[in-house]
Order: C-alpha cells, then sequence, then structure tokens
C-alpha cells in the first residue's frame, strides 16, 4: 500500500476522532458547554493530535529504518566474488537496488510477470534484457545472486510495507480509542493541546538547526577533501589569491585572507551608503512625513529591494562606474584607473539596502510608544531632539537588528560583486582598486571549468564554510550585544 | 534629553521678550529644519536611484513586447512532404524540419518578387536571412496536425529573423552591415520593400509574454511565460512552508522560548543562516533535496524548497520584530481576564502583529523572487524552460527555470537581441514585485497602528 | 496550522517517493560554452521527434562533469558538456560512484578571438609575441630578461597604437583561460625567447614553463569571471581595452566589436578548421552508457546532435559558430557503436 493512502487513512481517522471526541466531552457536561474545563473543540483536538502524532511519528522512523534494516540483511547475502575490482559493497547494493525497483516497476507496467520476477532460477539474461526493454537503468548484465539478493531485497521490503501498514492502522486506532475515552468534562484538554501545539512551535523553530546542520554537513565532507590536497595554513595565512588552471601543477596560491578583505571593505561601503539614507529615510517616514507621502515613499523605497540583483550589477558596470571613472579617474582625481571598483560595487548594493534598513527601521522607529514623543515635546523639546535623543535610543536595539540584516545581506551578496568589483583579489586600501569577495569566488569557482577533484575546485567548500563559520562569530557578538541592551516600553 | 530641555545657563532668569525669539532658539530651529531636510534629501536620493533605474531598465526593455513578422503564402509541396502520397502520419513525420526550409524559403522569395521589389538576391536560399528558424517547425506542425493541408497553399505569420527585427528597432545598423556575416545590405532593402508592401510589420508579441524559453539561434522566438509558471510553481511552495514555519518559529522564540541554551542556539542560527551567501544554500539543495531525498534535478519544488530555507531566517527577524512591538498590556490584558498563554498570542497577539509580519512576508518573498544563485546548482539555470507545465504535479516536478534564472541565462547570451530581451524580463519581473508590492501596502493600511 | 504543516510533509515525503522513477526527458549539464550548441540541437530535437525537449543546464564543465560522475540512475544527468577533455582524476571518481561506460564525443572546435571597440585603437593584427610582452611579469628587452617595462603597446611593438595596455581575459575558471595561457602566453615566451632566457638562468624546465604562464595582476590584465557579455561591457566601459571571445559570441556582436588577426590570420570558421588560426580548442560532451535506452531518447540525441544536418559544414552549429570538425564522420561511427572511452565497448 502507498504511503500517501495510508496517510489519508491516518488522517481520516483522526478526523472522524475529532467529532466523536467533541461530543463526548460534550455530551458528558449534559451538552452544556460550560460545565466543561476547556472549550469543546480542545477535545476534538485532543483526539486529532493523538492520533497524528503517534501514527506519523511510526512512520517516519520505519521509514527511515527499514532500508537500513533491510541493507544490512542483504549485503551479507553478497558473496565476495561479485565484488569486482575497483567497485565496493555500496556500488553492488546500489545495482541490487536497481534491479529490485526495476523489477517492480516493470511488472507495475505488465511487462513481465509477478511470478517471473519471484522466480530465483530465471534466466538473467532474459531477465536483464527485458528490464531494460521497460526503461529500467540496469548497468550490466544482472548475474545470478545479484538476482538472488534484489528477489530477497524486495520480499523484505514489500513485508516491511505491509507490517507497517497494519502498524500504522493498529496505532492510529487504538490512540483513537483511548484519546475518545480521555475526553471528559473534567479532562484538561486545552492544556494538553497547548503542549502539543508548543512542541510544533518548537519544531518549527528548530528548522534553522536543522537547515545549519544540513549545509555544515553538505560542506564539510568537501573542505576535508579540500584541506588533504592544500595545507590549511596556507589557506588561512597567505596573502595572495592566485589559482592556477587545474591542467598545471600545484603552483595555486590559495589564500582566504584578500577574500576576505575585499568582503569586508565592499561591506563596509554598502553600509555607509545605505545605513545614513536609509535611517534618514526611515526617521523622516515615520515622524514627520504626512500619511499621504508616507503611504506613497515607503512602498518605492521597497521597490529598490525588489530589482534582481543581477540589474544593480549591470547598473554599477555600465552606469557607476564610468561615472566613478570620469570623477576619480585620470581625468579627475588619478586614484581609479577601471570602472570596476571597491566603490562601483560598495554603491550599488549601498542602493540596493536601503529598503532594508529603511522598511524595517521605520517598524521599529513606529513601535516606539507615543507616550515617550509626548513626554519629551512636554519638556519642551523640538522633535527633532526628541527623535535623536528619546526615540533613537529607545529603538536602537531594533535598528541595529536591521542593520544587521543588511550587513548580511551585503557579505552574502554575490552578483553585483561580480559585475561591479572585478575579479581581482588584492589586498590594498584604495576603495578605487578592483577587489573581489568570498561570495563571487565560491561561485566561480563552483562553476568553473576546472577539474572538479582539484583544489581549485574544492576550494569553494572551503571558502563556504570559513564564511559560514565568521557570520557565526559575528552574529553571536551581536546577539550579545541586542540582548545586553534591549529595552522594552510600555 | 536634559540638556536639550534645560537652559545651559543655569537658572537665570531669562531676558527679553518672551515673543521675540533668542538666538538659542533659532539655532534650535534651524537645527530641526536641517534634519528635516536630510530626511527629505534621503528619501529623494532613495527615489531618484529608484527613477534611474527604472527609467534604464523601461528604455532598454521596451522593445521586447514588439516583434516583427512576416506573413507569407506558403505552397506544402507533395512531392517533398508526403513522397508516397499516402497522408500516413508516420512517413510525414520522417520528414524533418530540414527539409520544410527550402518551401518557405522559396515561398519568401515569391512574396518578394510579388510585392515587385528589385533586389539582386534571386536564389531562394538567400532569403534564409530574413526568416526566424522557427519557421520550419511552425510549417511542419501544422502540417502534422493537419496532413490534409498537404498540396495547398496556406498563409503562414512567421517570426522574422532577429536581425530584421533589430533593423525595424535600430539595434541593426546599416553602417555596420559590411562585418555582419548574417545579414546583408541587399536582405535590408528588401525588408524595406516588404515592409511598404505590408507584407512585413512590427506588431505586438504576445509570446514574448507567455512563450517558452528558445535557443541561442532563435533570440526572436523567446518568451518567458514558462519560467513566469515556474516561479509562480516556486512562490506557492515557499509560502506554503515559509510563512507557517516562519510564524510558529517567531511565536515559539518571541513568547514561549525559555531563556536557555538551546534558545540561545536556535537564535544565533537564525541571524546567521540571514547571512549565509545564498549560493551555499545552494550547495545544500543539491546536497539533501537532490541527492539524499532523490527529489528531481531542475524542479520548481526543489527550487521552492531551497528558497524557503533561505527566506526563513529573513521571515523570522522581521516577525520578531513585528510580535515585540505589540506592547505587553495586550497580552496582561487577555491574561487578565482569563485566556491561556497560548490564546493571547494567537487570539490578540499575532493579529494586532500580522502588518508587521506581512511586510516582513512580501520582503523575503521579493527576496525568494529575485533570487537566481541557488538555482544555479540545481539546476535551474540553462535551456531548461522549453516545455509548458500542465497541471499541478507537473508544474512543481517538471523541470522549469524561474524568472530570474531566465533573464540571467538571456543576459549571458551572445545575440544582441537577448540582452533586450533579459531588460524586458525584467519588466515583467518588476511588474509582479509592485503588484506584490501594492496589495501588501493595500493590506498594511488598513491594519497598520501606532501604540 | 498544524494541518497544513503535515499536509505539506506529507505531499514532500509522497512526491519523493514516486518522483525518482518517473523521468521522460534527456538531461545535460555542463559547460557554459557548449549550452548554445546544445540548446540549439535540443531544441530542434524538440521539433523534430516525438520526444521531450531536453533539458540543458549550465554551470560549468566542473559542475557538470561532477553531478555526471555521481553515480547511475534517473535522478543522476545523462549527458555532461565540458569545453575540456574529461581528466583521469575524474573518470577515477566517476568509476568509483559506478559509472564506467562512458562515450566521449568530440562536437567540434571553439575559436578564441581577440576584439576591441569597433571605434576604439587600431588594435587589428597581433602575434603570441604582443600579448606574452604586454602580460608577462618578465620579458626580453634587447637580449636580457627583465622585470615588464611596457607601458602602451607601441613600447614593444611601433606598429600597435601608442595606447595604454589593458586587456580582459578570462579568469582562472574558465576552460578558455588555459587556452589562452597554453596557445598564447606560453607561444609568446617561446617565440621572444623569454623561455630560453629562463632556463639559462637556472630555471628547470617545468618552472620556466610555469613562469612562461604567468600574466601580471598590477591591473592591466583584467580577470573576467563572468561571462564574454561581462567582457563586451568591460570593453564598452573601456575604449583602450582588448577582450577575449568566443568566435561565435564575436560574431554575434560585429556592430560593436572588431576582431584582430593572430600571427595575420583572421579568424573565421575556415582558417580554425584548418588549423591556420592558431587559438582554438575542442568541445566534447559524455554520455553514460547505462542511460542509453533507459531514458527515451538519450542515443537518438548524441546522434543527431553530430549529425551531419545539425554539426556539418552548413548546419546550423557551423552558423553559429562552431567549427565543425573535419573527423564528424569518425565520431558519427563511434556513437553508433557506443564506443565508450578505453577502447573496448
Amino acid at each position: 500500500m502507498p504511503v500517501i493512502w495510508l496517510c489519508v487513512i491516518v488522517l481520516a481517522i483522526s478526523i472522524v476522532g475529532f467529532i466523536f471526541g467533541r461530543q463526548r466531552a460534550l455530551s458528558s457536561a449534559g451538552g452544556d458547554a460550560r460545565n466543561l474545563h476547556s472549550l469543546p473543540n480542545y477535545y476534538g483536538w485532543n483526539v486529532f493530535m493523538k492520533v497524528v502524532a503517534p501514527a506519523f511519528g511510526l512512520m517516519i522512523v520505519w521509514l527511515i529504518a527499514q532500508p537500513l534494516v533491510v541493507q544490512n540483511s542483504i549485503s551479507g547475502m553478497i558473496p565476495e566474488t561479485e565484488i569486482k575490482e575497483g567497485s565496493s559493497i555500496g556500488l553492488v547494493m546500489a545495482e541490487v537496488r536497481r534491479t529490485a525497483d526495476g523489477l517492480n516497476n516493470a511488472v507495475a507496467a505488465g511487462v513481465i510477470s509477478q511470478d517471473l520476477s519471484n522466480d530465483p532460477g530465471a534466466d538473467v539474461e532474459a531477465l536483464t534484457a527485458s528490464l531494460k526493454e521497460a526503461g529500467q537503468v540496469v548497468t550490466s548484465t544482472i548475474t545470478q545472486p545479484i538476482l538472488l539478493a534484489a528477489q530477497a531485497y524486495r520480499t523484505m521490503t514489500n513485508t516491511g510495507s505491509l507490517i507497517l501498514a497494519a502498524l500504522v492502522l493498529l496505532v492510529s486506532l487504538g490512540a483513537a480509542g483511548f484519546a475518545v475515552r480521555q475526553a471528559d468534562k473534567d479532562y484538561k484538554a486545552r492544556n494538553v493541546v497547548e503542549q502539543g501545539v508548543l512542541a510544533l512551535l518548537m519544531a518549527a523553530a528548530s528548522v534553522a538547526i536543522l537547515t545549519t546542520i544540513g549545509i555544515v554537513l553538505s560542506l564539510v565532507f568537501n573542505t576535508a577533501e579540500f584541506f588533504r590536497l592544500y595545507p590549511a595554513a596556507d589557506f588561512f595565512t597567505l596573502l595572495e589569491w592566485a589559482p592556477s588552471f587545474s591542467g598545471r601543477g600545484g603552483a595555486s596560491k590559495l589564500g582566504i585572507l584578500p577574500l576576505l578583505w575585499g568582503t569586508i571593505y565592499i561591506s563596509i561601503i554598502a553600509l555607509l551608503v545605505a545605513v545614513p539614507i536609509g535611517l534618514f529615510a526611515a526617521v523622516y517616514l515615520s515622524e514627520y512625513a504626512t500619511p499621504r507621502v508616507r503611504g506613497i515613499a515607503k512602498p518605492l523605497l521597497e521597490i529598490l529591494a525588489g530589482i534582481p540583483t543581477i540589474v544593480y550589477g549591470l547598473f554599477a558596470l555600465l552606469t557607476i562606474g564610468p561615472l566613478l571613472v570620469s570623477v576619480f579617474g585620470e581625468d579627475g582625481a588619478g586614484w581609479m584607473s577601471g570602472g570596476r571598483a571597491v566603490m562601483t560595487a560598495g554603491i550599488a548594493m549601498g542602493i540596493m539596502l536601503i529598503p532594508f534598513v529603511s522598511s524595517l527601521s521605520d517598524d521599529i522607529i513606529n513601535a516606539v510608544p507615543q507616550a515617550m514623543r509626548d513626554g519629551s515635546y512636554g519638556l519642551g523639546a523640538t522633535q527633532s531632539e526628541t527623535i535623536k535623543q528619546v526615540i533613537l535610543p529607545a529603538a536602537l536595539p531594533g535598528i541595529v537588528g536591521a542593520i544587521l540584516l543588511a550587513a548580511s545581506r551585503a557579505i552574502g551578496e554575490t552578483m553585483i560583486v561580480v559585475m561591479g568589483a572585478g575579479a581581482a583579489a588584492r589586498l590594498s586600501l584604495n576603495p578605487f582598486e578592483a577587489m573581489t569577495t568570498v561570495t563571487a569566488k565560491i561561485v566561480s569557482q563552483l562553476t568553473g571549468d576546472s577539474d572538479f577533484a582539484s583544489p581549485e575546485a574544492l576550494v569553494a567548500f572551503a571558502l563556504g564554510i570559513s564564511l559560514f563559520v565568521l557570520t557565526l562569530g559575528l552574529n553571536v557578538f551581536a546577539l550579545y550585544i541586542v540582548r545586553k541592551y534591549r529595552e522594552q516600553y510600555e | 534629553m536634559t540638556d536639550a530641555s534645560l537652559p545651559t545657563g543655569g537658572a537665570k532668569p531669562q531676558s527679553g521678550s518672551l515673543t521675540t525669539v533668542d538666538a538659542r532658539t533659532k539655532k534650535r530651529n534651524a537645527a530641526e529644519k536641517r534634519f528635516r531636510a536630510y530626511g527629505v534629501a534621503a528619501i529623494s536620493t532613495g527615489i531618484l536611484f529608484l527613477i534611474v533605474l527604472l527609467f534604464s531598465i523601461v528604455t532598454s526593455g521596451i522593445g521586447a513586447f514588439q516583434q516583427t513578422f512576416i506573413t507569407v503564402p506558403v505552397y506544402l509541396d507533395e512531392a517533398k512532404l508526403d513522397k508516397k502520397g499516402n497522408r500516413n502520419i508516420d512517413d510525414i513525420k520522417k520528414v524533418s524540419t530540414f527539409g520544410y526550409n527550402p518551401l518557405i524559403q522559396k515561398a519568401v522569395l515569391k512574396s518578394v518578387q510579388d510585392a515587385g521589389i528589385e533586389t539582386p538576391l534571386t536564389k531562394s536560399k538567400q532569403m534564409k536571412a530574413l526568416i526566424s528558424a522557427s519557421a520550419a517547425g511552425q510549417v511542419r506542425a501544422a502540417v502534422i496536425d493537419n496532413p490534409a493541408l498537404i498540396g495547398q497553399t496556406v498563409e503562414f505569420k512567421f517570426l522574422a529573423s532577429s536581425r530584421v527585427d533589430g533593423y525595424l528597432k535600430d539595434r541593426v545598423k546599416r553602417e555596420h552591415l559590411a562585418r555582419d556575416k548574417n545579414i546583408d545590405a541587399e536582405h535590408l532593402d528588401i525588408v524595406d520593400g516588404l515592409q511598404d508592401a505590408g507584407v512585413l510589420a512590427k506588431t505586438f508579441n504576445p509570446a514574448f509574454i507567455f512563450g517558452a524559453d528558445a535557443s541561442e539561434s532563435r533570440a526572436e522566438q523567446a518568451g518567458i511565460g514558462v519560467a513566469m509558471l515556474g516561479s509562480l510553481f516556486m512562490m506557492f511552495v515557499v509560502l506554503f512552508l515559509a510563512l507557517p514555519l516562519g510564524v510558529a518559529a517567531s511565536i515559539y522564540l518571541e513568547e514561549f522560548a525559555p531563556k536557555n541554551r538551546l534558545t540561545d542556539l536556535i537564535e544565533v542560527n537564525i541571524s546567521n543562516l540571514a547571512a549565509v551567501p545564498s549560493i551555499v544554500f545552494g550547495i545544500l539543495g543539491l546536497a539533501v533535496f537532490i541527492q539524499f531525498m532523490h527529489l528531481p534535478q531542475s524542479a520548481p519544488l526543489v527550487g521552492g524548497l531551497v528558497l524557503t530555507l533561505m527566506t526563513l531566517p529573513t521571515i523570522i527577524i522581521s516577525t520578531r520584530a513585528s510580535l515585540k512591538s505589540v506592547p505587553p498590556s495586550i497580552r496582561d490584558a487577555a491574561l487578565g481576564v482569563g485566556a491561556s498563554k497560548m490564546q493571547s498570542v494567537f487570539h490578540h497577539v499575532l493579529p494586532l502583529a500580522a502588518p508587521g509580519i506581512l511586510t516582513g512576508t512580501i520582503i523575503g518573498l521579493a527576496q525568494a523572487l529575485g533570487e537566481t544563485a541557488p538555482l544555479l546548482l540545481i539546476g535551474m539555470v540553462g535551456y531548461i524552460a522549453s516545455n509548458a507545465p500542465d497541471g499541478i504535479a507537473s508544474g512543481l516536478l517538471d523541470p522549469n527555470s524561474a524568472m530570474p534564472a531566465q533573464i540571467y541565462e538571456w543576459a549571458k547570451r551572445a545575440d544582441p537581441a537577448y540582452y533586450e530581451r533579459a531588460w524586458g524580463g525584467i519588466i515583467i519581473l518588476l511588474v509582479f514585485l509592485i503588484s506584490m508590492n501594492t496589495l501588501a501596502v493595500i493590506l498594511r493600511r488598513r491594519f497598520e497602528r501606532r501604540w | 496550522m498544524s494541518v497544513k504543516l503535515t499536509a505539506s510533509a506529507l505531499a514532500i515525503a509522497a512526491v519523493a517517493a514516486t518522483s525518482a522513477a518517473a523521468r521522460d526527458q534527456v538531461q545535460v549539464a555542463g559547460s557554459s560554452t557548449v549550452l548554445p550548441y546544445a540548446s540549439i540541437v535540443a531544441e530542434a530535437f524538440g521539433e523534430n521527434f516525438d520526444f521531450p525537449t531536453p533539458v540543458v543546464e549550465s554551470g560549468g564543465s566542473s559542475a557538470g562533469l561532477k553531478r555526471f560522475c555521481q553515480g547511475v540512475g534517473t535522478e543522476h544527468t545523462d549527458v555532461a558538456n565540458a569545453s575540456r577533455k574529461i581528466r583521469d582524476k575524474e573518470i577515477k571518481a566517476c568509476a568509483e560512484n559506478g559509472v564506467t561506460d562512458i562515450i566521449e564525443v568530440r562536437i567540434g572546435y571553439d575559436g578564441i578571438v581577440f576584439a576591441s571597440q569597433l571605434n576604439g585603437p587600431e588594435y587589428v593584427a597581433f602575434t603570441q609575441s604582443d600579448i606574452f610582452n604586454a602580460l608577462a611579469p618578465k620579458v626580453m628587452v634587447d637580449g636580457k630578461l627583465v622585470d615588464n617595462p611596457h607601458k602602451k603597446w607601441s613600447d614593444f611593438n611601433a606598429d600597435l597604437p601608442a595606447e595604454d595596455i589593458l586587456a580582459f581575459i578570462p579568469g582562472t575558471k574558465h576552460g578558455t583561460r588555459e587556452v589562452f595561457e597554453e596557445k598564447v602566453v606560453a607561444a609568446g615566451c617561446e617565440a621572444t625567447g623569454a623561455f630560453e632566457a629562463m632556463m639559462a638562468a637556472g630555471m628547470s624546465e617545468d618552472d620556466a614553463e610555469d613562469a612562461c604562464l604567468e600574466v601580471m595582476s598590477d591591473g592591466r590584465a583584467v580577470d573576467i569571471d563572468g561571462d564574454y557579455t561581462e567582457t563586451l561591457a568591460s570593453i564598452d566601459a573601456n575604449a583602450n581595452g582588448i577582450g577575449v571571445f568566443g568566435l561565435a559570441f564575436y560574431e554575434n556582436n560585429t556592430d560593436k566589436l572588431k576582431v584582430a588577426t593572430m600571427a595575420g590570420v583572421e579568424p573565421s570558421t575556415e582558417t580554425i578548421s584548418t588549423g591556420e588560426y592558431p587559438v582554438s580548442r575542442p568541445l566534447f560532451f559524455y554520455v553514460k552508457k547505462a542511460h542509453i535506452g533507459v531514458i527515451p531518447g538519450l542515443k537518438e540525441y548524441a546522434e543527431f546532435f553530430i549529425s551531419d544536418e545539425i554539426a556539418g559544414g552548413d548546419g546550423p552549429l557551423a552558423e553559429y559558430g562552431l567549427v565543425s570538425d573535419p573527423a564528424l564522420v569518425e565520431t558519427q561511427d563511434a556513437v553508433a557503436a557506443e564506443k565508450t572511452m578505453g577502447g573496448d565497448s
């Protein structure tokens, strides 16, 4: 029985349980909801929850455990001779799985009969041919042991699914009966349901942790491989980034420091553009602007956040760059030699970040209680004095949060850097020189043409994990600051 | 605050009239005006940037909405298309698009001669440069659809080639022709003549908005419609997953979470995830959803899941900010009349925080809608959006691209006609973003309040 | 809300359970240089066959081969496009994941040209030595190996314009860079005698070869990690710059760019196919043999790609700028026989 149907049945049971639970509670209170401990629906939800949670829990555990168990017992069946040179037990198991899936699909499509698929003495070559005919992936001709293993695999999987279905139905029915019996006017259904909801909320919050674990796992193996090929000390201390094309020995110099410097420099310039403009805009919008102006200006600014970053990249390259060159280039101040520079990317990125700062700060400034403004005005302060000395300090933790969010975007931004700041890694203080960032290099090394097993390609993962650790450190620090100075007003 | 409201000179009684403005008040009023001016300047700068950006986008992209078409009667020669003459569909299918090209070129040449245009180009093969390579596919599809057409003369409306289209849009100029091996000056003379004869015309091109992507050599045929559907399905996934997950997580962290290590860990994680470069989410998506969970490649479902994880921190951070802004008195009042903590949150705090949550969600969705980098790694960038999905399951699972990925792809292609289409695509993307924003503004205006 | 969550989780689980088996279109990934050609073929393939149009992803040869080598089965790609030959290490990595039978298909050659702004300085003729003299950190001046003193092109070749040296060259992630280094810079290194001078100065042969490939990092050689459109935009913004482009890209943008000859030869599909024009490289795609017969249309796609109608001298690929392979017939036979790498089928 497909899993989806099992799910539907469990859901149906739980819905029926909901109705019964609610009714039973109501009737125990003599039909008068006022005599119940909780509102009637809570009794229904109580049943629903108690059916769904164990049933799906069991299902998930089973579905994860079953392949492992089956795999273990099957791999014992495969003789040593089947594992060819240069191959491994994992590969043979993959072949077994593919054969089993192929048999299943072929039977489902009616190409071979159920009996033939289960026949251990079946002619393997004919079977291979008919599987291939049925459009199933089979790498080579199936051998006798693999066929046997695949058949055992199928039997075990099928039996497993049957047992699972039976167990789940049993559990959900049992749980339904148990929970419906609980429904009584004195039963504290609300408290139980709220516990359940709380658990759900907590689960949602831990998605963040799961994501982090996922990211670390997907980066860490390749990073380890990179450090096996390239000395970690060089990676962290070398002041030069010069990957050679992988065809050419180990001449690459892969130091992260110039990239980190570029990242930080560009982000700082972006924030220098975005924070004053965004903050003043937010203050004006929330304190001075008439509702009409506010209603027009705020959404207009927010459009800036929605313009795809590639447009900013093009804008930086084609408009900001030449503009800067005409002012600071050879004809002007003489500091700038080409259109691509830290400044070019920084300004474009700053424009993009304006709404991040302004919209969020605006919401936070709005949240400062009116009473504080009134108090300040009452003492004779002008509006700007009130803003500078009452409202901004009160909103500061929130504003810092908004700026950090903007900084995060700046650090993680790729497209603008690639187009505006160039691809040259350099340690320099001159903001009119081309530099590059960690993210830009992650993209370019990952999407390049170099050998994928070479340090030049794998370095992307090491860069990713370094950036990850770095931002993690920054965030721990920021959280500490915000928490220390956080205030709540009433 | 104190130094603002107390005279700095100590308790000296003020001399002079109360109605004349003294120097210090003047200074303070000037500071006030300055401060206001800063605000106005900041907003004007922001809006100026917006106007400059929008102006350059619209002027570069508006041309993509028009396309040049040539209307030509084509004689569908039985000797070429159905040699056996039995109208057997399998035999007709054996004639590939390459077999149709000569018929079309002949038909174009005939139209040119009928229009009385004098030209040194007298071979039908020389007409190839005028017509899009898609013409043969168009005729072949019509013939296979209705084999009875064979032997008749049927009128078709073909796309002109991207160079001809570029000539009508002033992109291809005569002075550069000597170096262009795709088209000659004689061809442009024909184009002028055909335009006078009314055979060739530039009209609005709905296929750009609703059509599918085309290959590098057929810029004139490419449309963004299929990628738009891809984006739409991805946004559905993001909305249905990120909004409930984000709100639930924020409620937990803001209202229920005990102050302990686990909570700290979650908080740091969330703010850190907001800073993780989007391409890393692509790596995660490739490893987890495609290689571990075996979801199909290039599918909007996977794209949606990746973007969900990516936008989640943004939504959580702004949702928490707006939950925080609901004053404690609301909670206390609810608790005071006997509501449980859970009820006070779901019945009172959450509805009051909804406008802020909405703002955050929209910023998050906008970010997701415009994101390209993670899609690069899960196979949604390239020549992908060529088959329109049929139905919801196919929309979620069949390979597709997304609007920003399509734009990125077009911007990379060699034919300058694609450059125009990339900007045209940006216009469409912006129309979506602006309508989303407008919706948010309307909702927010109805519910926004100050405490 | 709980209902919504469960429902969506269920939907994902259900999808995950059913999707793995169903895929009916060919999946291609890899080099963005091959992508234009692959997309032209895929489009024509979709028009002419009853199979669905193949999906062609970009992302670079490295990522394409990596995914190609990840295993056998419908969740993995069928074809990898590459702008270079697959490397031994990659073949090994493939084998470790069970991808043993790989069919290599060479589709033709890609010409690499030097071009500059149409109305810019007269960069019309270069030799490898010019490029080397302009960009290498150490060059030969008056028979001695010295730090590069050249600021303007005319400093070392009076025929070139007196403009500041500025070149937009492919970044190290690009396969094009390898060709640029080996066929232009290294050739220039040998032609000017710098290579011998380095050897004479006591460098080992390997070190001298490596040193020959270096370009200066003081801003005169700008790495472009993006695509040719980015190089074009850079050229647009810098009138005195020269850029490295693919032949196909140049031919589509003749209204903005003018091309320079290399060692006296004008780049064109003809001069490249005869080998007169020195800077070119082969393009490949790799087919997973285990998927033939399983993924509908895979073999047909491979055969269609290299058929005379498509990849031949006047097919759409050549028209777009691919230099067709003189040995196309052999490739066709090899694909028809499903001949895998390493000889025995």
